[in-house]
């Protein structure tokens, strides 16, 4: 034991205070989690605005958590969702019971259902943790149009899907951003 | 038929033969497919055009195996789908043979490179005979890189069946069944090679015409001659309506398809097989008693298929008892007790306890006046039917009732109570679907197998594709049924059929000579109660020639219902109600006190109406009956109008409800258990689908309704109702053959004509609500009539009563003269309930205005 | 003629197609037309076939199937009404021997199939004609016409008290339809696919009666054999493939064109005769019987060309439709040429002929079009094993043929054109392809489609 050891103890101390800081300052300030920090779904949306989901119910059944409901509705000639047959006319994800494993994503065929890196998911009544379609779906970039709307994009089909991306940019729909937001401008 | 142990001394009976499959020796009967003999052995050689009811086609090619015969091995590998087995062939399926693996790896690549790669979103996925091969025998990975084939989807071949081409393997299965089975084949393969489809000739018109406007200015000598034919064949379709695919039975090509290439409209992308619960159910629609298995999720019905059972239905049901199920979860079901508040005269909503309290007040009240009536529907399972029969006994103190609701008559009683009730059944040698598969002939007498009862006529046609049955029909017209029975038509005028069956023998001699052969079978409708003299004449001709007769109704219940008793002569197990023993046995049964039934019949339908509009009845207990089924709907408003009280037990509302003093709700099939008694007599007992939901079964209300009125029952379920049933052993005695006399059909005058008669399968029927797609699969509604008759009518003709008229296209037929055919219950010609008429009335006829 | 005097031209089909009018009544009854017949008819049907069957006539339709036999197949009594089908939907690409011998001689085939019908107590014969022929259709229709105003057809024929109809019909442009059971299907109006079998035409055929399915050359050749005897006839060809046979050459030679000659013959002798090489550049490949045969190089020019020769060497005798290519051709084109003529032709009933072909043309395409890799090459071969022996009838293993036999012996064209992105104009072994002859046929008759 010596004399200084007392001191020492201190020097610590001071080294650290010059520094970073390695504390955050949540949530007066916020903490973006890494971008591609699985936080909540999205439900992704076509260039011309219309959406992904197809109502297939698959993310439903990957979903070991059972924390997600869906119901799948027809669109119309009047009508229109989705490209295709059917949208999900329904659907729910319950935060409650959401482990963010992302099973659903790897079993989503249409890459509708990405999850952001927005992590914020705690409340204080059971209600508001089940986030609906209008929470889920991916907001509305540039050129883009709210459903239900006509296909906007090619002639036919096999336009749509091709060169969905290429003609959306003529719209107006910024490039890398048309389908897949991951960051938290997507916050509701 | 079991396996061969591994000694080479096997005994191979007559007609057998001895190969080797895979190293194991096994005996097959002559004949047998290698495919199912290697399935026998435990060995699933994969396959998809093969299916055990359908001829052989050997198109898809995955069912390679290897074959050595006489010790020389077949150069190729062979399709063991159409190899029939023979003595002394060793057979190496890909169990022990490269080269048959890797053929059928090869096939399966092949027929993945043009599939396309949606399983996650198809309805198949999960219970795909490709999927599932593909991951047994297939490769893991694919070498295609280049362009698939596809095609628009999904392609309507009907308003019930959708075709999505990509998915399609060209199996054959659907054109096969539609063209071997229905014959129906309205579809079949287009175009050729690797742009072969299938459709139908109105496809094939969409194809035309859409290859004819992307290149509209085909002006090219060469093509103008095509293109000209292409515009006229569309504007044939466009004007007609093209042959769409038409068939009673569309459904079974969806359950068939080993890929998710044809899907119903009605359960496409609506849930998967793997969330789905399956449970075996019965149909209820028709007397066949088809096998069914229901699939639900979340408490509600998604879809039915044909269950499996090789004594009835085999694998097939129509497209009625597939499809029309929605009505039990239509929004204006009934769900909660009404009784009419007496002020208001409105019905209200309430509790069960006080329903029920003033359902027994109201009965018992009009018990101890004039009496009530029972009317519990043709629609009953046997264990309702026996509660409402009981409950008319010991409850109500009275024979008065009669479940045909649909014309009747003295002598279909008679006729009932002597020739079909307790027969036996199928174990009493009793007529069975087998049977009319290997008949030497089968006579439908007023008796429309396709509309009427579709399982039958899919036997019937069975056995004369392959077993040479000659099926002949006594009718009006070759209708569709007589024509792909291939069948002979005895043509009658309506309400001529006893006549026509009484001289068979002179008219008909070669008939008469095939229906004294073994095995010849007599098949009579329920329209035969509208024939006077038609039953006892088939009584006169079955004894005559030694042919067996079946009664083929056309509700799921009827033959229950009988073997019930709700009926005005008969008592439970077929005993006469004039039987004094048979009264004592019952009365025993039922802890009676002796002499408690009435010694005489009671009266059937049409006199309890009589009798409450002369005041001498009182009260009605009704099941599902609607008025305009019945003879005349304007006699039973009458008389509902007239009821001191009635009690409604009903799903829907319905045209009793306005006239019900208290409704009772109770459970449609697939919420309770039960049992139907199809035609044969074979029980088809089912169990209760889906669980826990609240409703209720007839015998369990009539249970707890006796228990108000201080009786008891013991049909709290259906397993105790079947069980009190079941131990008032068959009676011993049976009721006198009908006699009564058959009249002539009157002589239409001017301007009149002979009114012939029966309903569609696919047509209005109350448990038909909430199926648009299955409504566009109907017949097409006409009035037909032979060219003589339609003679200066012009394109449509009004029928007309002085009740009313229907006015329809004329579709001129091959009918006698002076007789107007119309579909019984269909849009726009509902003949009970406009004009009051039905089968051998006459009606006028003039031309009318559309 | 150049050729040189020991050609064994042998014409015996083709005797009379040089006269003028050959195909008038009135000159074939010059030429010894009609005689046969009525010895023919004047013997036992049975004395007919044990005579065809002595002289070992087999098909000219492709397999090769001993004639004799397959009449014999036919039932002895007369239950069900029998029918004699002459398969003319002539389309194996490169064949061209019915089309002109129906032309020619149409009188030949009509007495063929009177004797043929006699024999086997068939009373309608149905000639089912390529739907493009046109030309010879409207002949045979009028050499039918002269035959029955002559009494050789019709009721009661010659007073032999045999009756024979004769209906010649037109098909609609397929090539399945030379598929014997195909053909039936057709012919009762239905979609032509091939049936199962069993049971065979011999048992229920047509209107699921009794019936032969003959080639025109083999009908043909019958009254010859009846007039000129067995003897004659195995005097000319091989033990086992006697007779005469028309080879119809075609592709780079000086002279294409139809030589009867007997079974046996080589391409060496059939090159001289038709004048050698054209412009003298050499012979690069060539098909002994069509596309549906596996291709020969110049090292076979010495192959007999008669059933067992072709098959000892690896090919086919099929149709004897010899198709000869220069140093010119890239045999990738050739190959993927004749692969779209089957993917076209498909009739899409079996899976591994349907997919196969639209595979197989899909890959040759890339590969012509310099887009291939070297694992495409073993893909072909992998993908045509699949195909070979595997499909519902004759059109998969025909299809497969060129493909598997082009690798066979010109792989090193296959790997050039892998090599670089667009080999077919760098590599100088490969110049640009010219247009095959007979390639462009569209229908044709696939091999084994009858005897």
């Amino acid at each position: 034991m010596g004399i200084f050891d007392p001191v020492k103890g201190f020097g610590v101390t001071f080294g650290m205070m010059f520094k970073k800081v390695a504390t955050e300052e949540y949530p007066e300030i916020g903490a973006p989690a890494a971008p591609r920090y699985h936080g909540r779904h999205q439900l992704n949306r076509h260039p011309d605005g219309l959406e992904k989901c197809v109502g297939c119910e698959l993310c439903a059944w990957a979903c070991p958590a059972d924390a997600i409901f869906v119901e799948g509705g027809d669109n119309t000639e009047e009508a229109r969702y989705s490209p295709g047959e059917r949208y999900g006319a329904d659907y729910q994800i319950n935060y409650l019971r959401c482990i963010g494993c992302g099973l659903c994503v790897e079993a989503c065929p249409t890459r509708s259902l990405t999850m952001i890196n927005f992590y914020e998911l705690a409340d204080d009544n059971r209600q508001d943790l089940i986030w609906t379609k209008e929470d889920l779906l991916a907001p509305l970039l540039p050129g883009m149009e709210q459903p239900p709307h006509p296909m906007r994009l090619g002639e036919n089909e096999q336009d749509y899907y091709v060169n969905g991306p290429e003609l959306a940019r003529d719209r107006g729909v910024p490039e890398h951003e048309t389908v897949e937001t991951d960051t938290e401008e997507a916050v509701r | 038929m079991t396996v061969a142990p591994e000694k080479s001394d096997v005994d191979v009976p007559e007609g057998y033969v001895k190969l080797t499959i895979d190293g194991e020796e096994i005996v097959a009967p002559k004949g047998e497919l290698l495919i199912r003999t290697a399935e026998r052995l435990g060995t699933v050689i994969p396959r998809f055009c093969d299916h055990p009811l359908l001829d052989p086609a050997g198109a898809c090619r995955q069912c390679l195996v290897e074959v050595e015969m006489n010790g020389r091995p077949m150069p190729k590998p062979q399709a063991s789908c159409t190899l029939t087995v023979a003595d002394g062939m060793v057979v190496k399926t890909q169990v022990t043979s490269e080269v048959a693996d890797k053929a059928q790896q090869g096939v399966m690549e092949l027929l993945l490179i043009n599939h396309p790669l949606d399983c996650p979103i198809c309805d198949k996925g999960g219970e795909c005979p490709l999927q599932n091969q593909a991951m047994a025998h297939g490769r893991t990975d694919s070498r295609f890189v280049d362009k698939k084939r596809t095609f628009p989807k999904p392609l309507p071949i009907s308003s019930q069946v959708l075709l999505d081409r990509e998915r399609c393997v060209l199996c054959q299965r659907c054109t096969r069944f539609s063209d071997q089975i229905a014959g129906d084949p309205f579809i079949d393969l287009l175009e050729r090679g690797a742009h072969q489809q299938i459709g139908t000739a109105e496809t094939a018109d969409v194809l035309d015409a859409a290859s004819h406007t992307s290149e509209p200015d085909s002006a090219s000598a060469g093509k103008s001659a095509s293109a000209g034919l292409d515009s006229a064949s569309a504007g044939k379709s466009a004007s007609a309506g093209g042959q769409p695919f038409q068939s009673y039975f569309s459904g079974n090509t969806i359950q068939i398809c080993p890929v998710g290439a044809l899907t119903s409209a009605q359960y496409r992308f609506r849930s998967r097989p793997f969330d789905l619960v399956s449970t075996p159910s019965v149909c209820e629609h028709c007397s066949s008693g088809c096998a069914e298995r229901t699939d639900f999720r979340r408490g509600k019905v998604m879809r039915k298929l044909a269950g499996d059972d090789p004594e009835v239905n085999e694998e097939w049901i129509c497209d009625k008892g597939r499809f029309a199920f929605r009505y039990a979860a239509a929004e204006q079901r009934i769900r909660r007790p009404l009784v009419r508040n007496v002020e208001t005269g409105e019905l209200e909503e309430t509790s069960w306890t006080e329903a029920l309290r003033a359902a027994a007040d109201g009965l018992a009240k009009a018990r101890d006046g004039k009496g009530v009536g029972v009317l519990p529907g043709g629609r009953v399972t046997l264990e309702d039917a026996y509660a409402y029969s009981k409950f008319a006994r010991v409850a109500l103190r009275t024979h008065d009732v009669d479940h045909r609701a649909r014309a009747h008559s003295a002598e279909e009683l008679d006729f009932l109570a002597s020739r079909v009730v307790s027969d036996g059944g199928p174990a009493g040698g009793g007529v069975t679907f087998s049977d009319l598969e290997k008949a030497p002939i089968a006579l439908c007498v007023a008796f429309e197998p396709e509309e009427e009862a579709p399982a039958v006529f899919l036997r019937l046609r069975k056995g004369a594709r392959a077993n040479d049955v000659k099926v002949v029909h006594i009718g009006q017209w070759a209708s569709p049924a007589v024509e792909k029975t291939f069948g002979e038509l005895l043509a009658c005028a309506p309400g001529g059929e006893a006549g026509a069956v009484d001289g068979i023998a002179q008219h008909a001699p070669d008939v008469d000579e095939a229906l004294r052969s073994e095995g010849a079978v007599v098949l009579v409708g329920e329209r035969a109660a509208e024939v006077p003299g038609l039953p006892t004449a088939l009584h006169r001709l079955v004894e005559r020639t030694g042919a067996r007769l079946a009664w083929i109704p056309r509700r799921a219940g009827e033959r229950g219902a009988v073997e019930a008793g709700t009926l005005p002569t008969l008592l439970p197990g077929g005993r006469p109600v004039t039987d004094a023993d048979a009264r004592a046995e019952v009365e025993r049964h039922w802890g009676l006190d002796p002499g408690t039934l009435p010694a005489d019949p009671g009266r059937d339908m049409t006199g309890m109406l009589n009798a409450i509009v002369t005041r001498d009845l009182d009260g009605l207990l009704v099941g599902g009956v609607d008025l305009d089924d019945l003879p005349d709907p304007a006699l039973a408003r009458k008389a509902f109008d007239a009821a001191e009280f009635v009690v409604s037990l009903e799903l829907l509302p319905s045209t009793v409800t306005p006239y019900a003093d208290v409704v009772l709700p109770i459970a449609p099939v697939d919420e309770k258990s039960g049992t139907f008694v199809n035609w044969e007599g074979r029980r088809r007992p089912f169990a209760v689908t889906l669980d826990g939901t609240g409703a209720l079964a007839d015998c369990r209300v009539l249970d707890t309704l006796g228990v108000e009125m201080d009786t008891d029952l013991f049909t709290q379920t259906s397993d105790a109702a079947l069980g009190d049933l079941d131990r008032l052993a068959a009676a011993t005695a049976r009721a006198a053959a009908p006699d009564h006399p058959s009249a002539e059909p009157p002589a239409p005058g001017d301007g009149q004509a002979l009114l012939a008669t029966w309903r569609q399968l696919i047509d209005d029927g109350s448990l038909q609500i909430d199926e648009p797609a299955l409504a566009g699969t109907a017949r097409r509604v006409v009035a037909r009539m032979s060219r003589a008759t339609a003679d200066g009518l012009g394109d449509h003709v009004t029928v007309s009563t002085d009740r009313g008229s229907v006015t329809l296209p004329v579709e001129v037929t091959d009918l006698p003269d002076g007789v107007v055919w119309l579909p019984g219950n269909s849009p726009g010609s509902k003949l009970r309930a406009t004009l009051g008429a039905g089968h051998g009335a006459v009606v006028d006829i003039a031309g009318g205005d559309r | 003629m150049s050729t040189s005097e020991k050609a064994p031209l042998t014409p015996v089909l083709t005797k009379r197609w040089l006269s003028p009018q050959s195909w008038r009544l009135e000159t074939y009854e010059k030429l010894e037309g009609y005689t046969a017949m009525r010895k023919a008819l004047s013997a036992a049907p049975e004395q007919v076939i044990q005579m065809v069957k002595d002289a070992g006539l087999r098909g000219r339709g492709g397999a090769g199937f001993p004639a004799g036999v397959k009449w014999g197949f036919m039932p002895k009594d007369e239950e069900k009404p029998h029918y004699l089908v002459i398969n003319a939907d002539e389309g194996e690409p490169g064949t061209c021997k019915d089309i002109p011998l129906m032309m020619a001689d149409p009188h030949a085939l009509i007495e063929g199939c009177i004797i043929a019908a006699y024999a086997m107590r068939s009373h309608h014969c149905f000639i089912y004609v390529r739907g493009e022929a046109l030309h010879p259709m409207r002949r045979l229709h009028a050499a039918v016409r002269e035959a029955k105003q002559a009494g050789y057809l019709g009721h009661d024929i010659l007073g032999s008290g045999f009756d024979l109809e004769m209906t010649v019909h037109a098909g609609a442009g397929a090539y399945i339809c030379g598929e014997e059971t195909a053909l039936l299907d057709s012919l009762e109006g239905r979609r032509g696919q091939p049936r199962l079998k069993p049971p065979f035409p011999a048992a229920s055929g047509l209107y699921a009666a009794p019936t032969t399915v003959n080639n025109v050359e083999t009908i043909a050749t019958v009254p010859s054999i009846i007039n000129g005897g067995s003897d004659w006839f195995r005097a000319m060809g091989s033990e086992k493939s006697p007779g005469p046979k028309i080879y119809s050459v075609s592709g780079h030679v000086e002279r294409p064109g139809q030589y009867e000659a007997p079974l046996g013959t080589t391409l060496r002798e059939l090159l001289e005769m038709c004048g050698g090489m054209k412009d003298g550049i050499p012979l690069k490949f060539w098909t002994p019987g069509g596309s549906s045969t596996p291709l020969f190089t110049a090292d076979h020019l010495d192959v007999a060309l008669d059933f067992e020769g072709a098959a000892e060497a690896g090919s086919m005798l099929g149709t004897t439709a010899v198709q000869v290519f220069n140093e010119t051709v890239s045999v990738p084109w050739a190959v993927m040429k004749w692969t779209q003529f089957y993917e076209h032709e498909s009739c899409g009933k079996c899976t591994p002929c349907r997919e196969g072909t639209f595979w197989l043309a899909q890959v040759l395409e890339r590969m012509v079009d310099g887009r291939g890799s070297e694992e495409d090459i073993d893909t072909l071969l992998d993908v045509c094993d699949n195909i070979g022996g595997r499909s519902f009838c004759a059109l998969g293993d025909a299809a497969v043929s060129p493909i598997q036999s082009g690798i066979k012996y010109f792989r090193d064209e296959f790997l050039a054109l892998c090599e670089s992105n667009r080999p077919a104009r760098a590599a100088g072994t490969v110049a640009s392809p010219e247009p095959v002859p007979g390639s462009d046929s569209q229908a044709a008759q696939p091999v084994g489609a009858q005897a």
